[in-house]
């Protein structure tokens, strides 16, 4: 039996482009000591289409891809392995430009 | 030289005469075209001490020699004057046809002196120019006018770029439109163009522009095409347009809400692109010559009109703590019409809405309000009650209350859609603009928010300052030459040399052409600074240096002006006023 203490719990955000293969609000239930890059191997593996819209390779982000942990971009915290918190906001972008 | 039409209207107002001269060699070569041409005749004509709404302004509008010659996204014109609201040097840009179409009708540029006794219109036509009477147009809206025209010459090729009644009543930030919806935006040209009882020039033509090397042009437009085809960042532009922003900018916790008070709106995407989109949008459309086509057609209710982009989409909303879509585009068309710039417009009425709700001002308007937010714009416009107050921008009208620090400006113009606290290259970029409060003189969001060209953290202060120059001196090359600034997510300055060089026949490299943006960047400072302004003036709200942020990750932080200011004169070749130093105004060539 899992532990209720050993799963984290995390909502995740789509924008743009990727509402078109994904919602664009879950909530997800993760195991504790996840990390974004196991967060989006759980998502592209529930939403076909995704991996080819966020990831350019294995492991490789497409360009201009931005995922933001409450707000703060994961390229300035870990990358892929930044840690996730129970109760992490999670929000991913496409390419997105304006002025 | 080739893709210039060749000629300079001059049209002297008070004479009623317009003087036909060739484009001067020099001035291309060491201008370009656009926002250079517009700076440098500016500059050698008009005296620093005079008043902006008096008659010794002047207006330049002027394209640049990629405007009109095919190139994807060459569309853009500018024009320069000194501006009522801020009293600098500046130029704003638009797009559409009327750029091209002022190339079709042979000029490269219009230099407006003077001030007419009647209102008149400036019409160019295949390589004449004549005044007209406009005093059937006096009080008309900008769709008003440009049908008008239409219909008198009976000639549905005709463009025409004018003013609405906020120009003509001298609203100190009203616009300049053309085909209707697209603005030459900020900074009040629109203004002095009422000033000199000047509605609207017009233009038609089918003059040739001839490339200087048609082939090795041919070889580098399918280079960039391709370039900007491929480039997601544009892709997004054309499916969302510009509003698209506001979700990311929002989840940031970096959108203005409620007149910088908090940077972050819950309901935002109530507003968003995303919404747009899925609502009230029902195509999107493009400028000449361009694949990318940003612009929003939106319909709604008994309402058709264009867009909102992103800055009044954020301004009429978050800014106003308004999220009802319907009520920001109405209120963006209604700029439109009148002719107000929708970014000094709406973030006016976010001042106001908070010196209200503080005490300060006696008005019943609160931060929320759709209706009574739709009812100010026309007031600003019309300079009806509270309204003539707030027509001279946020900053005279909060300092008349005793209150400058709700007014949200850098120089006396409103600040866009981004909070500096949490964005600290893009804060240096809009303090040293020299324009004042902006967003496109140099548009640090890319690097910093949305990782174009490559990611920058936004928290950070070292190495912004260098970032910042390169943006700034880029950016005033891309005004120059008449390629729409979002080519930039896409192409490199080798892109824009090889297509100036194709075009003009001139010799121009990546490093010439940010010579010449960096020489357009400094003339634009050295007049600022006859005109008074100096290191003072670099800077932004006192909220923004000294009161942090309360929500999400850049919590607790504020703008750190003095970590970046220095090193950036420094890299500049300024000295510690900010005044460019003999040496640089020599490798420039500026006496
Ligand atoms: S990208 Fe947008 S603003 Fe630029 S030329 Fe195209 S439609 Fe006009």
């Amino acid at each position: 039996m899992t532990n209720i203490r050993n799963r984290i719990n995390v909502t995740v955000k789509s924008f743009a482009t990727l509402r078109e293969v994904m919602d664009a609000q879950i909530r997800m239930d993760l195991p504790e000591g996840a990390t974004i890059r196991s967060l989006l191997a759980e998502l592209t593996g529930r939403y076909e289409g995704l991996n080819e819209l966020i990831f350019a390779a294995p492991d490789t982000l497409r360009d201009f891809i931005n995922i933001l942990k409450n707000g703060r971009n994961i390229h300035f915290l870990a990358g892929l392995d930044t840690p996730l918190d129970d109760r992490d906001l999670i929000a991913l972008f496409p390419p997105v430009a304006g002025g | 030289m080739d893709g210039y039409a060749g000629k300079i209207a001059y049209a002297d107002l008070s004479a009623g005469k317009v003087t036909i001269k060739p484009t001067p060699p020099d001035l291309k070569r060491q201008y370009i075209g656009g926002r250079g041409f517009g700076i440098r005749l500016l500059t050698d004509m008009v005296d620093p001490k005079i008043d902006p709404l008096g008659e010794k302004n002047v207006v330049v509008f002027a394209a640049g020699p990629l405007t009109g010659t095919g190139i994807p996204l060459g569309s853009r014109y500018e024009v320069s004057t000194i501006s009522p609201l801020s009293g600098t040097a500046m130029s704003a840009n638009s797009g559409g046809v009327f750029g091209w179409k002022m190339k079709k009708a042979g000029f490269d540029a219009v230099v407006v002196t003077g001030k007419a006794k009647k209102p008149v219109y400036l019409l160019l036509d295949s390589g004449k120019a004549e005044l007209r009477d406009a005093a059937g147009l006096w009080g008309k809206t900008t769709g008003q006018v440009t049908n008008a025209i239409t219909d008198e010459l009976k000639d549905k090729s005709v463009r025409v770029s004018c003013i609405g009644p906020a120009g003509e009543k001298l609203v100190l930030f009203a616009c300049i439109i053309n085909e209707k919806t697209r603005a030459a935006g900020r900074g009040g040209a629109g203004a002095v163009m009422g000033s000199k009882n000047l509605k609207a020039i017009a233009a038609r033509g089918d003059l040739p522009i001839k490339a200087a090397d048609e082939e090795q042009l041919n070889v580098i437009k399918d280079r960039v095409r391709k370039k900007i085809e491929e480039n997601g960042i544009e892709q997004a532009l054309q499916k969302y347009g510009t509003a698209v922003l506001v979700n990311i900018i929002n989840e940031n916790y970096v959108l203005p809400t409620r007149n910088f008070q908090s940077a972050h709106f819950p309901a935002a995407e109530k507003v968003s692109g995303e919404t747009m989109a899925a609502t009230i949008l029902k195509q999107n459309k493009g400028c000449y010559a361009c694949i990318v086509k940003c612009g929003r057609v939106c319909e709604f209710d008994s309402e058709a009109g264009e867009g909102p982009e992103y800055e009044p989409d954020w301004a009429f909303g978050p800014d106003c703590g308004i999220d009802d879509l319907k009520a920001v585009a109405r209120a963006n068309n209604i700029c439109n019409e009148y002719g107000l710039d929708a970014i000094s417009a709406p973030t006016t009425i976010a001042c106001l809405m908070e010196m209200a709700e503080k005490g300060y001002v006696k008005h019943p308007i609160r931060f929320g309000d759709a209706k009574g937010m739709l009812k100010l714009v026309e007031q600003i416009a019309k300079r009806e009650d509270i309204g003539n107050e707030l027509a001279e921008g946020s900053f005279r009208f909060a300092t008349k209350y005793g209150h400058p620090e709700c007014s949200m400006s850098s120089k006396r113009q409103e600040l866009p859609a981004y909070d500096p606290r949490g964005i600290q290259g893009y804060g240096l970029a809009t303090a040293t603009s020299v324009r004042g409060g902006d967003h496109v003189y140099g548009y640090m969001i890319s690097p910093e928010i949305l990782g174009s060209p490559e990611k920058l953290d936004p928290y950070v202060t070292k190495g912004k300052a260098g970032w910042v120059k390169t943006f700034q001196d880029m950016t005033a090359a891309i005004d120059a030459s008449g390629m729409c600034l979002f080519t930039s997510f896409a192409l490199g300055a080798q892109d824009y040399a090889d297509l100036l060089a194709a075009t003009t026949g001139m010799e121009i490299d990546a490093a010439e052409l940010l010579k010449i943006g960096e020489r357009i960047w400094n003339l634009q400072k050295l007049y600022n600074i006859k005109r008074g302004f100096g290191r003072k003036d670099d800077t932004l709200p006192s909220r923004l240096l000294n009161e942090p942020l309360k929500e999400g990750a850049p919590s607790g932080q504020v703008w750190r002006r003095d970590e970046m200011l220095d090193e950036y004169y420094t890299l500049r070749g300024w000295d510690k006023e900010g005044t460019p130093t003999k040496e640089k105004r020599k490798e420039l060539g500026l006496a």
